[in-house]
């Protein structure tokens, strides 16, 4: 079954501190782990979603490899099949070079779109790798990120029209945001959107991310 | 309050669907509720002859404006901070709770969402009047349960239901409770506290309308309490019953859990009693007498 995403309304305007009433983004589950439990699909999908690089060549590197298949297939089932739409990861935080490149949204777009007519383009790429932000002393705000993201020009033709934004978890929102402000400048005509595989509710402890955002 | 409408022609072109709006399907839940007939019969009806539709398609936007001013203002007025909505037809509702007789279309929730799947979850109810003997058997169950790994989940109601809480909190286990009134209300009120505290650390879950229970008397809300315990029954892989008349709202749990093909376990003691009658009745329908946590065990795993 193709069930719906649901949108960031009023309600869960303020667990996004970054957001506003002119975003629209969409998620289709609620990151809502414990300290010391993470039981639901959600939960499960997104921990195995974001298992450290570090992890490859282990046992444990399938249930990575599955949580991008299922994550695909619920971004798949939401979207129309011969949508014209373009899809821009959140650029991971590591260079290419790093070798704590992940591209795991990359590869869920790919699977997302196989088949399908929809556009995947990297459009934003971040410059320098940004320390894990559990070391850094605060997080960065989208501004700073901002700085040190550019838009990849060899991409930018033809110019999109209604493009989404995709990242596995929508925590402040910080990045959403900084990805935006770069596409509205290159393509102030084009409609920009969120779409994420879950929102983390603030409830939830989230000690995972903090090492791997 | 305003909510935001994402039904642009940009989005029906993408999206399979129209995106579901949690706040504005919550009014269109508290709106439906408030037309006088409706019930959790009535709307499991409406919604299976019209599959795939979210409450907001079948009440007015008026409606939902109206409902979603009222029923924001009691939820803040009940000093509630977070809370959260569950619908079907979103990845996160619990595909199980489509067992019960009339599935509910929303669920409230505060607190962990995520107990919802813990591995193995138990309801273990039974009489508000609860007896000593019994008290001390829930006590002795619920412990030897958590030690197994089991979630308790209980109905916050006196007597059996207390006793499984709060044993299974002293003894670091992890506990839902499934309530009667709406998330804006406690019942009895001196379960407060123990509510606040299951909100805060566990998970409490809540299918009352709020509008609907605020507006009507207690007549009418007590028969909220056996819907819950339907609810309950299908979180829940299994049901123990401790003790109950023959006339227990607990009852209905057992009923449920049968028809929803879940394990039902009724302890001995409850067969020791020459006056009551139910516990035969259910052992004929498939209910499973047991008289250590090892019978419960066995028949589970």
């Amino acid at each position: 079954m193709n069930r719906r995403v649901l949108a960031i309304d009023a309600l869960a305007l303020p667990d996004h501190h970054y957001l506003d009433g002119d975003d629209t983004c969409y998620y289709a589950g609620e990151y809502t782990a414990g300290e010391g439990h993470a039981y639901s699909d959600t939960n499960q999908l997104i921990l195995n979603l974001k298992k450290s690089v570090d992890r490859r060549g282990r046992p444990e590197w399938r249930y990575k490899e599955l949580a991008i298949s299922q994550a695909a297939a619920i971004l798949r089932g939401a979207l129309k099949e011969r949508a014209r739409l373009t899809l821009v990861p959140v650029p991971p935080s590591k260079a290419r070079t790093d070798p704590e490149y992940d591209d795991r949204m990359l590869r869920l777009l790919q699977q997302v779109s196989a088949g399908r007519p929809y556009d995947v383009r990297e459009l934003v790429v971040q410059v320098n790798s940004t320390p894990a932000a559990h070391l850094a002393e605060r997080r960065p705000t989208p501004d700073e990120l901002v700085a040190n993201y550019r838009l990849d020009e060899r991409l930018a033709e033809p110019a999109p029209d209604t493009i989404f934004i995709v990242d596995d978890v929508l925590t402040t929102g910080c990045h959403y945001k900084a990805v935006k402000q770069v596409l509205q400048r290159r393509f102030p005509d084009a409609t920009i959107r969120g779409l994420f595989v879950a929102r983390r509710v603030p409830k939830s402890a989230f000690d995972a991310f903090d090492v791997l955002e | 309050m305003e909510t935001q409408h994402a039904s642009d022609s940009e989005t029906a072109a993408v999206l399979n669907h129209e995106p579901i709006v949690p706040s504005r399907e919550m009014a269109a839940y508290e709106a439906l509720w408030t037309r006088r007939k409706t019930s959790f019969k009535t709307l499991a009806e409406c919604f299976r002859t019209h599959p795939n539709t979210m409450p907001s398609e079948l009440v007015s936007p008026q409606e939902i404006e109206q409902a979603l001013s009222a029923v924001m203002e009691k939820i803040s007025r009940a000093s509630i901070g977070e809370f959260g909505v569950r619908l079907h037809g979103s990845v996160d509702y619990p595909a199980r709770l489509r067992d019960a007789a009339n599935p509910v279309e929303l669920l409230y929730y505060r607190g962990w969402w995520d107990l919802i799947d813990a591995p193995k979850r138990i309801a273990v109810v039974g009489s508000r009047g609860v007896s000593e003997d019994g008290a001390r058997r829930t006590r002795r169950l619920v412990r030897l349960l958590v030690e197994a790994g089991y979630t308790i989940v209980s109905g916050l109601a006196k007597g059996v239901d207390t006793v499984a809480h709060t044993t299974a909190i002293a003894c670091g286990g992890k506990t839902i409770a499934v309530i009667g009134t709406p998330i804006t209300e406690a019942y009895p009120p001196e379960n407060r506290q123990l509510q606040e505290e299951i909100a805060e650390h566990y998970l409490l879950i809540s299918q009352v309308p709020i509008c609907r229970y605020a507006e009507q008397d207690y007549r009418s809300n007590r028969l909220f309490f056996p819907e819950r315990n339907v609810t309950m029954s299908a979180i829940s892989q299994a049901t123990v019953i401790v003790e109950a008349s023959d006339t227990s709202g607990t009852l209905a749990q057992a009923r449920a859990a049968l028809q929803q093909g879940r394990k039902l376990f009724i302890l001995d003691s409850c067969f020791q009693n020459p006056d009551l009658s139910w516990p035969r009745h259910f052992e004929a329908q498939g209910a499973i007498r047991v008289s250590s946590i090892d019978d419960i065990q066995a028949a589970l795993e």
